[in-house]
C-alpha cells in the first residue's frame, strides 16, 4: 500500500486513512500511470479490426464525396 | 482490500509504494463512503438512496446524446416523414445503445481504467491511434454542431451568434468549475432533465393518440420507399443514439465516479433509466413535429429555430419558445459531456491527471484540453454561411459509419478475462453486441452503395 510519505502534502492522516479503507488500490489515481501489459491479438481479430479500418476509411471518402457532390 | 481482475496482471508493474494519494482519491473516497453507508443499511429508503447515490452516467451520456443534432434529426424526422416507421425505430436505436453502453460501464466498474487507456494499453498505440483520431475528429465536428444548436436555439428569441456562443462558453466554464465530479454530475443532471421538455411540446400539439399507439404496434413502412435522403434520416437518427463519444464518456464517467463490480447492477439500472427518458424525449420531439408533414410543410431547410418558428402558428408562442429552449439545452449538455469526453481520452493517453476532481492547478492539460476544444468549435459556428443543416445531419452520419471500428474494441475488452475476471460479457450479450456491429456496418455500406450508385435504389422500389 502507498507509503505515510507518498502522499499530497495538503492531504491530511484522516483523509489518507479514508483513501485507504473506502477506494480498491486500482482505484487510486497514482496507479493508473502504469499501464497494463498488452494483450496478444489472433490473426481473425487483426483481419476483422484492420476490415473495418479499411471500411471506416472508405466510407470517409464516400462522405466527402457526397459533401462534394451536393455542393456542386 | 478488494482486488479486482487487473491486479492479476499488473502487480510486477506496479510499486504501490511510489503511489501518491492526491485530492482526487480524497474527493472519490468521500463519494465511496456514502455509497457504502447507503449500501450497509435496510429499507426502501435507503435502497433508493443507493440507486440515487450510484445514477449519473448512465442518465447523462443518454441525454447527453439527445444533443442539439440529435434533436434536429428527430425534429427533421417527425416533419419529414410523420411518426409511422420513425417512433419504434428510433426506440430500437435505443435499445442498441443499452447493449452497447452498458458493456462500457462494466468495463469501467471492473478495471477503474478509462477507454482510450484500456484501448491503447490492451492493443497498443498503433490501434489506439486510430480510436484516438476517430474520437478527436468525431467529437469535434460534434462539438460544432452543438454549438450550432445553441445559435440557433438562441437565435429564436433573437440572441446574436457571438453571444450565443459566449454564454454557451461560459455555461461550460460553471459547468467545471466545481472542481468535484459528484458536484458537476448532480448539476448536469439537474440541468439535462430539461431534455423532457420535448414532452410538453409534443402534447401542445395535441397527437392523435391513436395514431402513435398503432405506430408503435404495427411498426409501419418507411413512407415513399428507401431513397438516399431518406437513408440519410435513418443513419442520422442511428447517429442520434450511438455514437463514439458515449463508449469513451460513460466509461471515464464511471471511473470517475468510482463505480466498482458491487455497483454493476445499478450502474445498468442508471443505463435503461437514461436510455428510457431520452427516447421519452427524442419520440415526443418526432411527434411535436410530425403536424409538419401533416400539413405538408416542406421543411428540407428547416434549422434548429426554423423548426420552432414553423410550429408557432400551430402550438402558439410559448410551445415554439420551449421547442427553442429544448434545442439550446440539448446543445449545451452536449458541449459539456464531450469536451470532457476529449478532455478525458486526451488525459488518459497522456497518462495526465484527469478528472473532475481536480483542482485547476492538478488539471491544467485536462481543463485545457476541454476549454481549447469548446472555445475552437464555438469559433467555427461565427463563421458566416456555414451550411448548418447539412453539416448537422453529416456528422451524425459520420458518427454511425466510425461505431463499428470502435464497438469491435469494445466487444474484444469486454470479453477479455484478463482485465474482466468474472465480468466479461455472457453470450447473450455478445450475440446482441454482434448484432449491433453487423445492422451498423450494413446500414453504413447501404448509405455508401446510395451514394455511388443511387439507381439500385430504384430498382429496390425506392425513388
Amino acid at each position: 500500500m502507498p507509503s505515510k510519505d507518498k502522499v499530497d502534502s495538503a492531504i491530511t492522516s484522516s483523509d489518507q486513512k479514508l483513501v485507504l479503507s473506502s477506494l480498491e488500490p486500482e482505484q487510486l489515481a497514482g496507479l493508473k500511470k502504469h499501464p497494463i501489459p498488452r494483450r496478444h491479438l489472433s490473426g481473425l481479430e487483426k483481419f476483422v479490426m484492420w476490415s473495418l479500418r479499411i471500411y471506416l476509411l472508405f466510407m470517409m471518402v464516400v462522405v466527402i464525396y457526397q459533401v462534394w457532390a451536393s455542393l456542386h | 482490500m478488494n482486488l479486482g481482475p487487473l491486479s492479476r496482471i499488473t502487480p510486477q508493474a506496479v510499486p504501490q509504494e511510489d503511489v501518491v494519494i492526491t485530492h482526487e482519491d480524497v474527493d472519490r473516497a468521500h463519494d465511496r463512503v456514502r455509497v457504502s453507508s447507503a449500501r450497509a443499511q435496510r429499507g426502501a429508503f435507503s435502497k433508493f438512496r443507493l440507486l440515487w447515490l450510484l445514477v449519473g452516467p448512465g442518465i447523462l451520456v443518454m441525454l447527453g446524446e439527445n444533443d442539439g443534432p440529435s434533436m434536429i434529426s428527430y425534429a427533421a424526422t417527425g416533419a419529414r416523414f410523420g411518426i409511422g416507421f420513425f417512433i419504434p425505430f428510433v426506440i430500437l436505436t435505443f435499445c442498441m445503445a443499452i447493449v452497447v453502453q452498458e458493456m462500457t460501464m462494466r468495463l469501467g466498474s471492473a478495471t477503474h481504467r478509462g477507454h482510450a487507456e484500456l484501448i491503447f494499453d490492451r492493443f497498443g498505440p498503433f490501434w489506439g491511434w486510430f480510436s484516438m483520431i476517430d474520437l478527436g475528429i468525431g467529437n469535434f465536428l460534434t462539438l460544432i454542431t452543438e454549438f450550432i444548436a445553441i445559435r440557433a436555439g438562441l437565435g429564436f428569441f433573437g440572441v446574436p451568434p457571438w453571444a450565443a456562443v459566449g454564454s454557451a462558453l461560459v455555461f461550460l466554464s460553471l459547468a467545471v468549475i466545481m472542481h468535484r465530479y459528484w458536484t458537476w454530475e448532480r448539476t448536469l443532471l439537474a440541468i439535462a432533465v430539461f431534455n423532457l421538455v420535448f414532452v410538453p411540446v409534443a402534447l401542445l400539439t395535441h397527437p392523435n393518440w391513436h395514431s402513435v399507439g398503432s405506430a408503435l404496434v404495427t411498426w409501419k413502412p418507411l413512407p415513399g420507399g428507401l431513397t438516399q435522403d431518406t437513408l440519410i434520416i435513418v443513419l442520422a437518427d442511428i447517429g442520434a443514439t450511438v455514437t463514439p463519444w458515449m463508449l469513451f464518456f460513460q466509461q471515464s464517467a464511471t471511473v470517475d465516479k468510482g463505480l466498482t463490480r458491487k455497483d454493476i447492477h445499478l450502474g445498468r439500472i442508471d443505463t435503461v433509466v437514461g436510455a428510457a427518458l431520452a427516447a421519452t424525449a427524442a419520440v415526443a420531439t418526432i411527434i411535436a413535429t410530425a403536424p409538419l408533414f401533416a400539413h405538408h410543410m416542406t421543411a428540407e431547410n428547416f434549422q434548429g429555430a426554423e423548426f420552432a418558428q414553423a410550429l408557432q402558428p400551430l402550438i402558439g408562442r410559448f410551445g415554439a419558445a420551449l421547442f427553442a429552449i429544448g434545442i439550446v439545452e440539448a446543445g449545451m449538455v452536449a458541449s459539456v459531456t464531450i469536451s470532457i469526453s476529449s478532455a478525458y481520452a486526451f488525459g488518459e493517453v497522456a497518462r495526465r491527471p484527469h478528472s473532475l476532481n481536480l483542482p485547476v492547478a492538478q488539471g491544467k492539460a485536462f481543463y485545457s484540453v476541454l476549454f481549447l476544444c469548446a472555445a475552437t468549435a464555438g469559433a467555427i459556428v461565427l463563421i458566416p454561411g456555414l451550411p448548418l443543416v447539412y453539416v448537422i445531419l453529416l456528422v451524425n452520419v459520420v458518427a454511425v459509419l466510425a461505431m463499428p471500428p470502435a464497438l469491435v474494441f469494445l466487444f474484444m475488452l469486454a470479453n477479455d478475462r484478463e482485465v474482466m475476471g468474472d465480468l466479461v460479457s455472457p453470450r447473450w450479450a455478445n450475440i446482441l453486441a454482434t448484432g449491433v456491429v453487423v445492422f451498423l456496418t450494413l446500414a453504413g455500406l447501404l448509405f455508401g452503395i446510395s451514394v455511388i450508385a443511387p439507381n439500385v435504389f430504384a430498382f429496390l422500389g425506392g425513388k
